[in-house]
């Protein structure tokens, strides 16, 4: 882009101001991975130089170190039999389990793939009728936490503030006196899925009748319940489906990231979104009504900006407008911002041309606004279509003003024994928590079932930790009707005891079998026996992991009158500055802060890492810049003050947030969660504002935020491994290559030259197209192609075509559009392929090791910029640039057209990475893993501090024992999951059959919840993924460098109307 | 100058020594098992006793007395038939009109080795460990792997000779020169001789070679072990289970069918028949005691002992005991524990604590800790059942005869260049044969038929790829 006429209108892709700006900081920075690092080359003196003598004794040490090394007896290593080995297992085979994730209300149906009895990687359940097999970044890492070295490792009594380990005998002794018939008992959770544990509780409340449940959940959604309550009798939420509507309007609700449940609506949406044929292809249109950009919004065709207080005026303006074209009765509406009124007024246009075809949600804990929110629904006639109460979901259960009601209990003395259930944590996440800590302490008995110690389960008394999802039995009914099962897949790793249990223990309940090896077990099948299945069907419901229960029937609605004039929405704010608070794919509420997998996950749309980040929205300056609001560089660090307190954060720009509002991501700024460096960021709960009792996600008193530092280094993966940048030539002032303008500083023939690697200009990253002109959009790249075809044709190589038409050759399609970046595949290349975790001053130095990264590119108006995601992983080039620059050979290409790196070859030049016009290679810059031969090769440290993760005996349970841990000084990068590859194949030989796409599925794949990865094998002409690759959308990223990649893409294309602005 | 020549044979005499080592060489009956198997193997049995196809081959050099003869025949029997040899006629009077393969290429060392093979095979002397009587051929177990001390012996007896006379060369040199009246340099002294700056840089540049060398071998030899044949703590003879009672070794090792690992096979794999088979032939309680008290079963009741996992050694030590008193009751006829006996329990029972504990395992309850034996680095995939059961390989390949090692070793280098031959040499058996092979390779398929291609090799399919095994 030029800067001399510059507007906010972009021809280009971009991935943040930077590049827009051209920052000559970024411009230096941009090949950091490959440079020494700073710290290294400063271990030397300046004056330094080797001498002779230096030279003999490296040579004497060298060939002395050599011959005791030589001269060193191996150890001895032991094998170890089984003493009777289970018949369903083969030592070298993994072993599969269909059981269910649940944290809360969070749903997914998985498969837990174990090896030697360990489990080592989840996968997504495809019979599941309610995830198809997709997966959250969440359940990926959850089976990092079952090997978390700060979970309780067996029950815990307090004793003058000072935890001590007991036994369980002690703590059921000492809680059988605690708890009496005639206590008031509370059981504090977050939404309980599971049918048995609710029976669980009930035994327990018929014994001691002065029970209550209160439950909540840390991101509620207890608006829609009490308005579903009040409009239609049904306490739920209703199943929505995406896939049914050609026309999405969402307010505020992150159905694809966080919302309620994420895989579900990703699976129906992306039903909507995908593109099968050029000729008449269809689309849903989804609109997005948001100030902070999330990942829901990113995926939008229009983002309507809003302030985050007009949220209730936005929803009332489109209410007035569907209402009007309806006659039927409007209601007092608050003001909106005219940009946005203009674009609802059309909105409900469309809506009202897709009645029964629509779909309206929203994500706002008001219930008026809910209630509204029904009635729209009601107006277009989307119960029964697109929006079923009958078959509720049961994954938001909770409603914060019980927790209110139970903390004015507690303060009047009415509570006795509170038991905190599984993983609630109200003392973090609950916004008015220090009033919560204050009248917990009154309660005489505390207990928590917490598996890692948490806020509220320091303030407890007893702590009896529950096991992990992964060693436990347990079920799930996150949909009334459908059920999942919970099947251990290891023995408990430490000496904790299923909660519910230990609620029927305190009960003395007399339906549990103690005497029993699993009592819960037992005590879960003859409660499914009696009211769901007989034994006949159990095995095959646990083989299945999930169940349809054909006997349940559809509650019934009632249609209550709402009065539209009596209700209340909330009122646009006067303030300057309003910030927003919203979760994130990776953190959750914060239940995952000790969870570096996600840690470490880049958030989708901001891409920083390891803590939260104050979202700052950016503007044109109407000159030639684009800047920060508040006068703020990225990443600086700043202050402001919030009704919570004073905070201090690193802040980030970030497009299509609207003006003068500010974002902050929830779950972070844990104070009792393991070491240090997972407490990252602000916690973001006290800041929210709590109204009727109900939580709400902005506040509206926010002073601005002023700088105290800047931040040199971010921990952002935004600038990080880029192709997509061009540069101005300072003397001409014209657009140049920046690639072509070489690398750092060399002279040449007297001719000084200056330039940056790893950044291409006007080149075929990202090929987008709108719906109404897809045809033209066709012809053209099919032209494009064409040419890029030509010139690749001129090649003086000879080409290997007839190499790979031996065996089987493989090969990715990536369909952009069905993508939404939720990080899930990057998880999952993690959690397959051992790829280290570097922490956050190692990314800060462009160090991360992902093999998988997720571009995110901003498109359109820089105002209210349009976004594409693209999973970006090695390309398999089989004309592959990294394979010619390496003196050792040690990448290279085999028959079946994967682009080898082979570690133990590697002498770690870097020249490969350094030529990778994709820059997919990493370089192990520290023996992250511990995986050197020689202990005394691995200073661990990253600047004095050690490297704290995947380094103890017990998270490293988790590795993938046929994936070779990588040691310091090498490249490593995708391989095409070739363990995958490589035991589909001799699965197949054998069986002596034929290879067929269901023999290999790499983990990025599997772990999707959109099916936008497809692999397979392409001279197989019956394979999926040939199917895939003939599709005119398709290209190539940089197909013009004739790299000639294994890996396709398919073209974003969105459906806006140009009438729509916005 | 008869001194000149002189001088010129001690350099002579030298090479001579040099050359006479690199010219020794002795047959080898294992690259001949090779050869038979691959050429021979289809028409004339394997135990060379037996007719088939063909005749038996023992006692076939006997019967042809004349090796060129011999070796001509297996070259091309036919033309041998057609000249007429007497033995050839016979042969061919036996057998015709079945026609004996010509074998044109066998080199005299190849069919050198072959005989071996065949002749050690008809004695029952190939593949007998050391020390086994043997007659032409060497078992490949004890064979010298290099040159052997003989030949050591004879190297410094000749470097002895060759100093003395070039010493006594140097001393008729300068009588020969005093004689012409020439001056003469006074004799170095033996300590001159060797602080000389020739023979120091001599030394030197010995001593870097000789470092180099050792340093490179000994680097490739890192974390290499073929021989390793620890004690493992159980004496668990394979001569025993595989060779006299011919168990199948994927009867105990059954993930080599199926799996990466062939897998040490479990404590109840044991116990299915050592339920029955309570006192071994060799080592009679002592050792098959040692599986009952690792997975706890109890050999006097006949059953496995309740919560044994948390019995005390002191009650476990009293269950051995006593059964190992009571053999050797019953063995020595005896009504009661002698002096002997008491000295047999104690010792066969530490036998059983010493085995089954290590400093990470002080509990007598527990798998047994083997040592393992074949190791590979981490950065090396091996998958057993893609040799065993697509490949088709047998056992004896990488492990040699297990079924005649009483105590296993390490039979293979397990070296990378080992693997790698082997994949180029290897034929993929069922190439026309297995489906998944079948859909793909079309290439090779057509190649095959019309006759372009002989054999597709594991190299062929990429079996020499870095991935297939580096990942």
């Amino acid at each position: 882009m030029n800067q001399n006429n510059m507007s906010d209108k972009m021809d280009g892709i971009w991935v943040g101001e930077k590049d827009l700006n051209q920052d000559l900081a970024y411009v230096s920075q941009a090949d950091e991975q490959s440079r020494v690092r700073p710290d290294e080359t400063k271990a030397e003196p300046e004056d330094y130089q080797a001498n002779r003598r230096d030279f003999l004794k490296y040579m004497g040490f060298g060939l002395g170190a050599a011959t005791l090394a030589a001269s060193c007896k191996t150890p001895v290593r032991k094998a170890l039999p089984y003493l009777t080995k289970p018949d369903s297992l083969v030592p070298g085979i993994a072993n599969y389990y269909a059981s269910t994730y649940v944290d809360g209300g969070d749903y997914c149906s998985i498969l837990v793939k174990t090896r030697e009895g360990r489990p080592i990687k989840i996968e997504g359940n495809s019979l599941s009728p309610i995830t198809y097999g997709g997966t959250s970044a969440k359940a990926q890492a959850a089976v990092l936490s079952l090997y978390d070295t700060k979970r309780i490792q067996g029950p815990m009594v307090k004793n003058d503030s000072k935890w001590e380990s007991a036994s369980w005998d002690v703590i059921d002794e000492k809680l059988g006196k605690e708890i009496t018939t005639s206590s008031k008992v509370r059981i504090l959770s977050n939404t309980i899925l599971s049918p048995t544990s609710k029976k669980a509780i009930g035994e327990f409340k018929s014994k001691f009748p002065s029970t209550e449940v209160v439950t909540y959940d840390p991101v509620s959604s207890a608006a829609i319940l009490l308005a579903n309550e009040s409009n239609f009798g049904v306490k739920a939420i209703p199943s929505y489906h995406f896939d049914k509507a050609n026309v999405i309007v969402s307010f505020n609700a992150d159905f694809l990231g966080t919302w309620i449940s994420p895989v579900e609506y990703a699976h129906q949406y992306a039903k909507g979104r995908k593109i099968k044929d050029v000729h008449g292809a269809k689309m849903s249109r989804h609109f997005q009504v948001e100030s902070y950009m999330s990942l829901t919004g990113s995926n939008a065709d229009h983002r309507i900006q809003i302030r985050p207080s007009e949220i209730g005026a936005a929803i009332g303006f489109l209410y007035n407008a569907i209402a009007a074209k309806t006659g039927t009765a409007s209601l007092v509406n608050p003001p909106l911002n005219e940009k946005a009124a203009a674009a609802l007024g059309k909105i409900a246009d469309q809506l009202l041309a897709n009645k029964g075809a629509s779909l309206v949600v929203s994500a706002s804990n008001n219930i008026d606004e809910q209630k509204v929110i029904n009635k729209i629904n009601e107006a277009l006639a989307n119960y029964g279509s697109t929006i079923d109460l009958a078959n509720p979901s049961l994954q938001r259960q909770g409603n914060e003003q019980d927790l209110a009601k139970l903390i004015s209990d507690l303060e009047a003395g009415s509570v006795d024994v509170v038991i905190v259930f599984d993983n609630a944590n109200p003392a973090y996440d609950y916004p008015a928590a220090d009033k919560f800590k204050t009248a917990f302490g009154k309660a005489k008995s505390r207990i928590s079932f917490a598996g890692t110690l948490n806020e509220t389960g320091e303030i407890c008394n007893v702590i009896a930790p529950t096991n992990h999802f992964l060693e436990s039995w347990g079920d799930a009914e996150p949909k009334k009707g459908l059920l999942s099962l919970i099947q251990p897949t290891i023995s408990p790793l430490f000496n904790t005891r299923a909660s519910e249990l230990s609620l029927l223990k305190w009960a003395d309940s007399a339906n549990v079998n103690w005497k029993s090896d699993a009592p819960y077990y037992e005590y879960l099948k003859s409660n499914w026996g009696q009211n769901f299945i007989g034994e006949e069907s159990w095995d095959q419901t646990l083989h299945d992991g999930v169940f349809n229960f054909a006997g349940h029937t559809p509650l019934t609605i009632t249609n209550n009158t709402v009065d539209i004039a009596s209700l209340k929405l909330s009122q646009p704010s006067k303030s300057e500055n309003e910030i927003t608070f919203f979760e994130t794919v990776n953190m959750g509420a914060g239940q995952h802060a000790s969870n570096p997998w996600l840690q470490e996950l880049p958030d989708p749309v901001t891409r920083c890492v390891w803590g939260n980040y104050l979202a700052i929205p950016v503007a044109f300056d109407g000159v030639n810049k684009f800047v920060g609001s508040f006068g703020l560089e990225n990443s600086d660090k700043v202050k402001f003050g919030l009704p919570g307190g004073t905070v201090e954060i690193e802040s980030t720009h970030q497009f299509g947030q609207a003006p003068n509002t500010l974002a902050l991501a929830l779950g972070y700024g844990r104070s009792s969660h393991g070491p240090a460096e997972v407490n990252v960021g602000v916690n973001a709960f006290p800041h929210c504002q709590l109204i009727d009792g109900l939580v709400q996600y902005y506040n509206t008193v926010v002073q601005a935020p002023v700088k105290i530092a800047s931040n040199e280094r971010p921990a952002c993966v935004q600038y990080h491994h880029t192709m997509g940048v061009e540069d101005i030539d300072k003397k001409t002032g014209k657009k140049i290559n920046a690639d072509e303008a070489a690398t750092v500083f060399f002279t040449y023939f007297g001719l000084a030259k200056q330039g940056f690697q790893g950044s291409l200009v006007d080149r075929s990253v990202i090929r987008r197209s709108n719906l109404h002109d897809l045809e033209a959009f066709v012809t053209e790249l099919k032209e494009e192609r064409k040419e890029f075809q030509h010139l690749n044709d001129q090649t003086l190589y000879p080409t290997h075509e007839d190499f790979w038409g031996k065996g089987a050759s493989w090969h990715m399609h990536i369909d952009l559009n069905a993508c939404i970046g939720c990080g899930a595949c990057a998880v999952a290349c993690m959690a397959e392929n051992n790829v280290p975790v570097v922490g956050k001053k190692e990314v800060s130095r462009h160090h991360e090791m992902t093999w998988l990264r997720v571009d995110r590119y901003f498109y359109g108006d820089a105002h209210n910029p349009n976004v594409v995601f693209q999973p970006l992983m090695c390309q398999h080039c089989h004309n592959a640039p990294c394979e010619n620059v390496c003196p050792v050979n040690a990448t290279n290409h085999n028959s079946e057209g994967v682009n080898q790196m082979i570690y133990n070859r590697c002498v770690g030049t870097r020249y490969c990475a350094n030529n990778c016009p994709y820059k997919v290679r990493r370089f192990n810059w520290l023996d992250y893993m511990k995986a050197d031969l020689w202990p005394i090769n691995e200073p661990a440290t990253v600047e004095g501090e050690e490297s704290p993760f995947m380094t103890d005996n017990l998270t490293r349970m988790v590795l993938n024992p046929d994936v070779t841990v990588r040691a310091r000084g090498v490249i490593e990068k995708c391989s095409f999951c070739t363990q995958r590859i490589q035991e589909g194949k001799l699965n197949a030989k054998k069986d002596g059959r034929e290879l067929n796409d269901n023999d290999v599925k790499v983990a990025c794949q599997t772990a999707c919840p959109t099916g936008a990865i497809t692999f397979g094998n392409i001279n197989n002409k019956k394979s999926q993924v040939a199917h895939e690759v003939a599709n005119p959308l398709n290209y190539q990223v940089l197909e013009e460098v004739n790299t000639r990649p294994s890996v396709t893409y398919k073209s974003k294309v969105i459906n806006r109307d140009a009438t729509i602005e916005a | 100058m008869i001194y000149k020549i002189f001088r010129f044979s001690n350099l002579s005499l030298v090479l001579l020594l040099c050359l006479s080592t690199a010219l020794w060489s002795q047959a080898n009956p294992d690259a001949g098992k090779t050869l038979f198997q691959n050429n021979c193997a289809a028409c004339h049995a394997k135990d060379m006793k037996t007719k088939s196809t063909g005749p038996a081959l023992a006692g076939a050099q006997e019967r042809w007395g004349n090796d060129a003869d011999l070796y001509a025949w297996i070259r091309n029997s036919q033309a041998m038939i057609a000249k007429g040899h007497p033995v050839a006629t016979e042969l061919w009077k036996t057998w015709g009109p079945t026609v004996m393969t010509a074998f044109p290429n066998l080199t005299d060392d190849q069919i050198g080795d072959l005989l071996a093979f065949i002749n050690g095979t008809a004695a029952g002397t190939y593949g007998k460990p050391a020390g086994a009587p043997s007659t032409t051929t060497v078992p490949a177990d004890s064979q010298p792997k290099g040159i052997s001390w003989v030949w050591w012996v004879l190297l410094a007896v000749l470097g002895i000779m060759a100093a003395i006379l070039s010493r006594l060369i140097g001393g008729l040199n300068r009588l020969a020169k005093i004689q012409a009246g020439e001056e003469v340099e006074e004799s170095r002294s033996f300590w001159q001789f060797l602080s000389s700056k020739g023979m120091v840089t001599t030394l030197i540049v010995l001593g870097v070679v000789l470092a180099g060398y050792t340093t490179v071998i000994n680097g490739i030899g890192f974390g290499r072990q073929q021989n390793y044949q620890p004690d493992q703590p159980i004496k668990f003879s394979h001569t025993t289970h595989a060779g006299l009672n011919k168990i199948d070794c994927q009867f105990c090792h059954d993930g080599a069918r199926r799996s990466k690992h062939s897998v040490i096979p479990a404590m109840n794999t044991c116990m299915s028949c050592h339920k029955a088979i309570v006192k071994g032939s060799a080592y009679g309680t002592a050792e098959i005691s040692k599986i009952y008290a690792s997975v706890g079963f109890n050999p006097n009741t006949n059953n496995y002992i309740p919560n044994y996992s948390t019995m005390p050694e002191k009650e476990i030590e009293v269950i051995f005991k006593k059964w190992i008193g009571d053999n050797y009751l019953v063995d020595k006829n005896l009504k009661a524990i002698d002096r002997e006996g008491e000295r047999l329990m104690d010792e066969q029972w530490k036998g059983i604590k010493s085995s089954l504990t290590s400093p990470t395992k002080p509990q007598i309850q527990g798998p047994v800790e083997w040592i393992r034996i074949h190791n590979l680095p981490d950065h090396v995939y091996f998958n057993h059942a893609q040799h065993v059961t697509v490949g088709g390989i047998t056992c004896q390949q990488c492990h040699g005869k297990v079924e005649n090692m009483d105590v296993v070793k390490q039979y293979s280098t397990l070296s990378m260049g080992w693997c790698v031959n082997c994949h180029r040499e290897t034929e993929v058996k069922s190439f026309s044969s297995n489906d998944y092979y079948l859909n793909q390779f079309e290439k090779y398929h057509q190649a095959l038929k019309d006759g372009s291609k002989k054999k597709v090799t594991v190299e062929d399919i990429g079996g020499l790829e870095c991935q297939k095994c580096h990942y």
